[in-house]
């Protein structure tokens, strides 16, 4: 039986996503005629300056990075059925527990202190998922208001940081002082900011891959995601299964900040990961949670997100179009798995 | 604690309770009749927009709101359209709709009044006009001096917990979330029912984004709602789907909101951003507290599907899962 599902999944994977794909930017080009501009003009700034030249697309190599972390780490959840939406809050978390280790380590040589740091970042976001895991699992409280509640406290914990214990040494401007080389990532190829998290991303493509499709624990995430219930009758631990796919989930969001911070910002300040939570929902989903599209659909919202800054100076569209967008990606999504027949009712667990 | 600080804070909690009642009235409905809404926080945010446009076009704050509300409705109606017609997951189109939802706003405001480089005056309502009601010392504050759409939530609020109870349409509607094998044995049009009441939620989610931004401030600013579609949510199980228990919890919120805000000047040696924080704590406190006994609607998030077809399409499911 998986084994055909599989086959369907293959069959209409790419052809579906460009699909979807198309009818976004077909609704994208509605609102643009709407602003009372051209869409063949906007369209031609946006990949012009994001695919026409190599900066742009090394910019977009840049920002694929943490949403393929992200977007990984929501596959897995979503696999498991959890909605993880607070991979932003994961991701600050992440990021700040990262830079304050990063800060407290001047002295050590980078080939400790940077996995250090990273890793330090991908168990703080692994924790604050794995806690709305936890009460998901253990009380029952709806994991999507308690991740998006936790995205709110972490803002918090953010602004408060950057103007309190992790301010920088001058105290003028809201951020942490700057991490010193031997805890921030190389740029990898001169000229551009392509940093060694691109190494990590590869790296965490196969592993989730493998995970999720190859090993006995992604079976389990995939069995307590289509019925708990049938879990639980199997002999599964479906509650820790769930405390441990949020978990996971929060920690790749989390490495996914931690990198963000040392390969490209280098320091902690207010809004270094613009909603790449929210973002790395999309990409998931139009990757149909599997690991080896996630990269590509990753691109794919980094040359979005790169252009609509192009797209805005240019021609004076708003960036906000973006969001429409991806919300049409996840709905034209939708309306590709009610087409393939496979829409499922899922029995109320947690609400 | 004094007593003009009482005064101001039960005052300014009914205030901020106002815009989330709305929402969680709706998202009761709705979920009563076994669909969740997710996405209110994005039909909220257009709300709140397309208020402010309406009133700007039409000069009148009443016309902004019948094209919030007519909007979120429409909203509503997309979601229905997915969980309803197309029965596909409830919670994916939720999250589209946040998405969806932050999108429309920001750019239609960015290309509407946004863009103009003077001031647009913002036609608002007018609090109601109490005459010497309002001076009343204590009561009036907290009573008599608030906006007309205060009132009507209050109002709705009991209508609500009426009508779900005791009216037959209530009936119709506890059964379709509870029983809908009963129900449409009983003749009641579930999926019809349904689509209605997502709607219903829509609608009600937009006026309380108006609110936000004809009542409560005047002008639309990107992300005002800032979480309070998901506080709101909390708040329909935190009032066990009842809408006067909902309404219970919306107040409690609207409180800690009030207080938190007092807070940060009442104590300038902690960080305000803890405060900031501590209505979404709630949020996750009420929800493990109440969640695990709370009782949802039976049928919330599973599609209706009826007769010869349905057997097939249920088969189809069981195949897919197995």
């Amino acid at each position: 039986m998986t084994h055909t599902l599989d086959a369907r999944r293959a069959l209409v994977g790419g052809g579906g996503a460009l699909v979807v794909v198309i009818a976004a930017f077909g609704v994208a080009a509605l609102f643009i005629v709407l602003a009372s501009k051209n869409p063949f003009d906007t369209f031609a700034v946006l990949f012009g300056y994001t695919l026409g030249n190599a900066i742009g697309f090394s910019e977009v190599v840049v920002r694929a990075i943490p949403l393929t972390l992200a977007g990984l780490g929501l596959c897995v959840a979503f696999r498991a059925n959890a909605f993880n939406i607070g991979a932003d809050g994961q991701i600050m978390v992440g990021a700040i527990v990262s830079v304050a280790l990063g800060l407290a380590l001047p002295g050590w040589p980078s080939y400790f202190a940077v996995p250090l740091s990273l890793l330090a970042g991908a168990l703080a976001g692994g924790l604050y998922g794995a806690l709305a895991g936890h009460l998901r699992a253990r009380y029952n409280a709806s994991e999507i208001i308690v991740t998006i509640m936790l995205n709110y406290v972490a803002l918090q914990l953010l602004a408060w940081m950057i103007r309190g214990p992790l301010q920088e040494t001058m105290a003028i401007f809201p951020r942490s002082d700057a991490l010193p080389p031997s805890a921030s990532l190389d740029v990898i190829i001169a000229g551009t900011r392509i940093h060694e998290g691109f190494y990590i991303a590869a790296a965490a493509v196969a592993l989730v891959y493998l995970l999720l499709n190859r090993s006995a624990l992604g079976f389990a995430f995939k069995v307590v995601g289509l019925s708990a219930p049938a879990a639980r009758y199997g002999g599964l631990k479906d509650r820790a299964l769930i405390v441990l796919a949020m978990g996971l989930s929060g920690g790749l969001a989390g490495l996914a900040g931690s990198i963000e911070i040392a390969g490209v910002h280098r320091r902690l300040q207010d809004d270094f990961a613009p909603s790449y939570g929210i973002t790395a929902i999309a990409v998931a989903l139009l990757a149909r949670l599997d690991a080896r599209f996630v990269p590509l659909t990753a691109l794919l919202f980094g040359v979005l997100h790169v252009g609509s800054g192009a797209m805005q100076r240019q021609i004076g569209i708003p960036f906000p179009l973006v969001w429409i967008i991806q919300g049409i990606v996840i709905l034209a999504f939708l309306y590709l798995s009610y087409m393939r027949g496979r829409a499922r009712a899922i029995t109320p667990e947690a609400v | 604690m004094d007593w003009i600080f009482l005064i101001g804070l039960l005052a300014s909690a009914v205030r901020f309770t106002t815009p989330v009642l709305y929402a969680a009235l709706g998202e009761t409905v709705t979920q009563r009749a076994g669909v969740l809404n997710v996405g209110i926080e994005g039909i909220m945010l257009v709300g709140a927009f397309l208020a402010v446009l309406g009133a700007v076009a039409t000069g009148s704050p009443w016309g902004g709101l019948f094209i919030a509300i007519g909007a979120g409705a429409i909203l509503g109606a997309l979601h229905a359209f997915f969980c309803v017609i197309l029965k596909v997951d409830q919670i994916v189109s939720g999250i589209g709709l946040i998405v969806l939802g932050l999108g429309l706003s920001g750019f239609g405001y960015r290309v509407t009044i946004g863009s103009s480089s003077q001031l647009t005056a913002v036609p608002t309502f007018e609090r109601v006009d109490f005459g010497p009601l309002t001076g009343v010392p204590g009561l009036g504050p907290i009573v008599f001096d608030h906006h007309l759409l205060v009132y009507m939530a209050l109002g709705l609020a009991l209508a609500l917990g009426w009508a779900l109870k005791r009216s037959g349409l209530g009936l119709s509607i506890r059964a379709a979330g509870e029983a809908p094998e009963a129900a449409d044995a009983a003749g009641v049009e579930v999926n019809r029912l349904r689509f209605l009441c997502t709607m219903f939620g829509g609608a009600l989610a937009a006026m309380g984004g108006a609110y936000l931004s004809i009542a409560a401030l005047s002008g639309f600013v990107e992300n005002m709602v800032a979480g309070r579609g998901f506080i709101a949510i909390a708040c329909v199980v935190f009032g066990r789907w009842n809408p006067l228990g909902v309404m219970a919890a919306v107040f409690f919120f609207g409180l800690a909101e009030a207080l938190q805000i007092r807070l940060q000047t009442a104590a300038p040696d902690i960080p305000y951003q803890f405060f900031v924080m501590i209505p979404y704590a709630l949020a996750i406190l009420a929800l493990v507290l109440v969640a695990g006994r709370a009782k949802a609607p039976s049928a919330l998030r599973i599609p209706f599907i009826t007769g010869r077809h349905a057997r097939s399409r249920a088969h189809r499911h069981k195949e897919d899962t197995l």
